[in-house]
């Protein structure tokens, strides 16, 4: 009984005193990103203002959209959300949670200051107010082992889907002699969970088609040439085992451990690298492979992480002069020096305060200019549901081969359109 | 030919057990082996190391989850006991109106499966705000139809003079079914309560919908989320000496209550 | 005054269970039935939408494959459960030595978390580097695709299920392999009867009632199947594993389909039921 009586009251157990004024920043928990709060949450508290700013890590958990989730239901959200990722914004504000930040006094002039014209539309909503500032990207990029790239006829990374394909065949091997293949150019997982496509599908269609979209007013728009072209390659791909089906991902690290050469990944995988990797192991970053006959920039997918206003905020104004200090000059050179993470604004590689930090990280150069052409999702409530979509036919096509690329893509266009009907 | 029997029976045996055994042999050995063995790993490794723990237990909370499984199975459990004994026993021992509807209603809930529940389950939680919180883990198994149904089994055995006595002398309801059939009622108690708490331990799905926050994660869940997510970061030895962990204690519970174990699982299966 | 006390402290003793099974069966019972007729995300309001929900689920070919897939799951594991199970216990039922021993070696599976046991033979069914594709390599044969093959990957998901229940199933029959009466052997050892006809003309009939019972309870514990293709494969490869508890856990939990996936629940549940009462109404017509 005393036990019960104990339980009841600690979930009861609230916030800290928290003065009316002040505003709850609640930030991701990885742990660089949580020493970045604290240094701009300092800098601001510092000064004084009408509120002061306190900052709160989301709990570690499996997905903070999910704890973000909760919040919105249980009605406990924060003022400020700065993780929030761009695919979900469009269903929060749907639901009205969230504050329509270009009713905010001199927000539109600091946005288009901060991006070009594409990210504004990018992130506009469907009802074309704007709920979320674009803060960062991780493009998802190429690595490549230089030592193994080296030894193959290339000499460099490939950079079209031929050459790709034919450095794969140059590369495969069987090291241990079993008859099997156990050594592969490549490696894209194969499960078809919605949020794989990030890292094989979706970026390899954004460099194809030059960061064009799935999903436009309601419809499914990614049935053309270029989700048919890097259908095509995938598809090989597995077909001559340049690709494995079994997933690698229950081993240990096998670009690590020289089992793949390249893989397709962002910024994140510098500091697992340097980590775990051995004092011989040379390794950089190349753009995503396009079809041989592309022309202008290779596009990827930028994995954009925005912050949000909730309307529980009762201080909206307030909670925007805090975030233009986060997203300022300054701020952005401590979100780079922190946590090695890009913010998304357009005179990245020119402003001179991010010079120095450049020059001392080399490798985030490549991201940086790759920042320049990124794309984030379309703006739908059903994002993660058409991915899925997608995904079931990039199984069926991809990595069993039991459908054309072409079947496979309008049968996925098929569902999505009616998923929207809904 | 009796002795070529007792032979092949013998291999059988010893075949099948070594079947049985072996991957968890496997398991705890590749644990501590270095990570580059663990690919070609059958017997032995040729290093013995504590790093893929030492890491686990910097990457993980898992010694929180531990005390967060405990708490719950033990919460779980007692409450099973307490309630499902004075049901039982009112169900047993007493006369009055709607009795015999409530026993019906109570096996009926025995065939409900869960799926019909869990969504609107995890919606009262969010209501209540009990997400992410002990409450959510032990509130919808407090209380129990097996053992009810168990209890009320054990009670109607024992002889209405032991109750005559105790009431005589006094007591009330409820020092009754602690003091006087509690004591008289081991076996029942003892299979109730280990069942319970295995089941209660074990159980993954319900704390994977219901907790997000890792420190109050169970330990199950806690090592299922980091076999299936990232936060291993590919380190294979990792993911496996958190599997280790996750059954080290009750492989040493059964060690000591080995028969208990045993006749329990063998016994729900009877009554059923 | 006495009278009173008396009257109502059965309601007292019984009152929790109510409080219990109203919030946590009734409601949600009634609650599940309620939402299968709506629209809801949590975030937004419920919207009502009459039928949409049953004709949604009607031409769902990816639901339809979780109910196979399940079934699948059942033929394979309950028999080889049944047969592994009664061949380890007949055997232990003979004059061993170290019995406890084995006994306990063979439960161990059972007690452990099926996440442990996933994790294990994840390692074990892994492709190119897995304990098992190794060793058939080493005596000549090929490598099989245990996860990455959409028509073996189920097979390897029940006889996983399997290695890790057999242990519990062992102990019934060994309980039930103990009720048949002495006596009905050495009748039929005067009779000369040989070892086989012994087993199918005697142990196995008696022993009827547990093999129900071990039917029954694998029956209900597989309509469950999550933990494993949720951990092991995700539901692939091409939706061969995908279990209906996991489809109804990815549309509500993942979509946030709440509606959608209270109606899948409902109609699941529906299925288990009638499958448990055909089955209790069959052992109850044999006994």
């Amino acid at each position: 009984m005393l036990l019960f009586l104990f339980l009841l009251l600690s979930s009861c157990f609230q916030n800290e005193n928290v003065n009316e004024n002040d505003l709850i920043y609640w930030s991701s928990n990885n742990s660089y990103e949580i020493n970045f709060a604290k240094v701009v949450t300092d800098n601001w508290n510092k000064d004084t203002h009408l509120s002061k700013v306190y900052f709160q890590p989301v709990p570690e958990g499996q997905s903070s959209e999910e704890i973000i989730l909760a919040a919105v239901v249980g009605k406990t959200t924060p003022d400020i959300y700065s993780n929030m990722w761009q695919g979900d914004v469009e269903a929060y504000a749907q639901a009205g949670v969230l504050i329509p930040l270009d009713t905010l006094d001199g927000f539109l002039d600091f946005l288009y200051n901060r991006c070009d014209s594409t990210v504004v539309e990018e992130i506009k909503s469907l009802d074309g107010h704007i709920y979320q500032i674009p803060w960062k990207v991780n493009p998802i990029l190429l690595i490549y082992n230089e030592n193994l790239i080296n030894k193959l006829s290339l000499k460099r990374p490939p950079k079209t889907y031929s050459e790709f394909l034919d450095l794969s065949y140059e590369f495969m091997d069987d090291a241990d002699g079993d008859g099997y293949t156990d050594r592969w150019f490549g490696y894209a997982e194969v499960q078809v969970t919605w949020w794989q496509r990030f890292f094989d599908f979706y970026p390899l269609y954004l460099a194809a088609s030059g960061g064009a979209s799935l999903v436009n007013n309601g419809r499914a728009v990614f049935n053309n040439e270029h989700s048919i072209k890097v259908f095509r390659f995938l598809k090989e791909l597995y077909e001559k085992n340049y690709f494995t089906k079994e997933k690698l991902s229950s081993r240990q690290d096998v670009f690590l451990s020289s089992v793949i050469a390249t893989r397709f990944t962002g910024p994140w995988e510098i500091m697992h690298a340097d980590n775990f990797k051995t004092d011989d192991f040379l390794y950089d970053f190349s753009y995503i492979p396009v079809p041989d006959n592309h022309t202008g920039p290779v596009y990827t997918y930028g994995d954009p992480k925005n912050i949000v206003i909730f309307n529980s905020c009762k201080n909206p104004e307030e909670a925007w002069r805090f975030l233009k200090t986060l997203i300022s000059e300054k701020g952005d050179l401590e979100l780079l020096k922190i946590t090695n993470q890009l913010p998304r604004r357009k005179d990245l590689e020119i402003n001179d305060t991010f010079r120095d930090y450049f020059n001392n990280n080399p490798k985030m150069k490549t991201f940086a200019s790759q920042s320049k052409y990124v794309k984030g999702t379309d703006a739908s409530p059903v994002l993660k549901e058409v991915f899925d979509l997608i995904s079931q036919e990039y199984e069926a096509c991809v990595v069993y081969g039991i459908k054309t690329p072409e079947e496979a893509l309008k049968d996925a266009e098929e569902a999505v359109n009616l998923l929207f009907l809904k | 030919m009796k002795l070529f029997n007792k032979i092949l029976f013998y291999v059988s045996l010893t075949i099948s057990a070594i079947a049985f055994i072996y991957p968890f042999y496997w398991m705890i050995v590749a644990s501590f082996a270095p990570e580059n063995e663990i690919g070609s790993l059958t017997l032995l490794p040729t290093d013995f190391s504590f790093s893929s723990y030492l890491q686990m237990f910097k990457k993980i909370p898992i010694g929180k989850s531990f005390l967060n499984s405990l708490l719950v199975a033990s919460s779980v459990t007692g409450g099973v006991l307490v309630f499902g004994s004075m049901v039982g026993y009112a169900l047993a021992r007493m006369e009055f109106w709607g009795r015999n509807v409530i026993f019906y209603i109570i096996v009926f809930t025995m065939t409900l499966p869960f799926q019909i529940t869990l969504i609107p389950q995890y919606i009262i939680m969010v209501k209540f705000q009990w997400v992410d919180t002990y409450l959510a883990l032990i509130m919808p198994y407090l209380i129990n139809a097996l053992s009810i149904i168990m209890f009320r089994q054990y009670f109607k055995t024992i002889p209405q003079s032991l109750i005559d006595a105790a009431r005589l002398d006094g007591c009330n309801e409820l020092q009754i079914i602690f003091k006087i059939l509690w004591p008289n009622s081991v076996p029942a108690i003892v299979t109730i309560g280990i069942l319970t708490f295995m089941a209660s331990w074990n159980e993954v799905l319900w704390p994977i919908i219901v907790i997000r926050d890792e420190s109050l994660m169970t330990m199950p869940q806690l090592v299922t989320l980091f076999a299936v997510g990232g936060r291993a970061e590919s380190q294979l030895g990792v993911k496996l000496a958190s599997a280790v962990m996750l059954a080290l204690p009750i492989i040493i519970a059964y060690l000591f209550f080995q028969k208990y174990f045993i006749q329990s699982m063998a016994s729900s299966g009877i009554k059923e | 005054m006495k009278i009173t006390k008396d009257k109502i402290l059965p309601y007292l003793l019984v009152s929790p269970y109510l409080l219990h099974f109203g919030l946590f069966v009734a409601f949600p019972v009634i609650f599940s039935i309620v939402l299968t007729f709506h629209n809801w995300d949590i975030i937004s309001p419920m919207e009502f939408t009459g039928l949409n929900n049953y004709v949604r689920l009607f031409s769902d070919k990816i639901f339809f494959k979780s109910l196979l897939n399940t079934l699948l799951f059942l033929c394979i594991h309950i028999p080889l459960q049944i047969v592994v199970a009664l061949f380890l216990a007949e055997i232990l039922n003979q004059n061993i030595n170290f019995r406890g021993l084995f006994r306990g070696a063979f439960f161990l599976p059972v007690i452990v978390s099926g996440v442990v046991v996933t994790i294990l033979w994840q390692q074990l069914y892994g492709f190119d580097a897995g304990l098992i594709n190794r060793m058939l390599v080493k005596i000549g044969m090929n490598k099989i695709g245990w996860l990455t093959d959409p028509n073996v990957a189920m097979i390897s998901i029940a006889v996983m299920a399997t290695w890790k229940n057999v242990g519990l199933y062992i102990i019934l029959f060994l309980v039930g392999l103990q009720t048949v009466p002495g006596h009905y052997y050495e009748a039929a050892d005067l009779e000369g009867a040989s070892r086989s006809q012994k087993f199918f003309r005697i142990t196995l009939p008696m022993i009827n009632p547990t093999i129900f019972m071990v039917v029954l309870l694998s029956t209900v514990g597989g309509f469950s199947l999550f933990i494993e293709p949720y951990v092991m494969t995700g539901g692939g490869p091409l939706n061969s594993t995908i279990s209906a508890v996991l489809y109804i856990y990815k549309q509500g939990f993942f979509y946030y389909h709440m509606g959608y996936a209270a109606t899948l629940g409902l109609f699941f549940a529906v299925i288990i039921m009638l499958v448990v009462v055909i089955q209790k109404k069959y052992v109850e017509q044999e006994t």
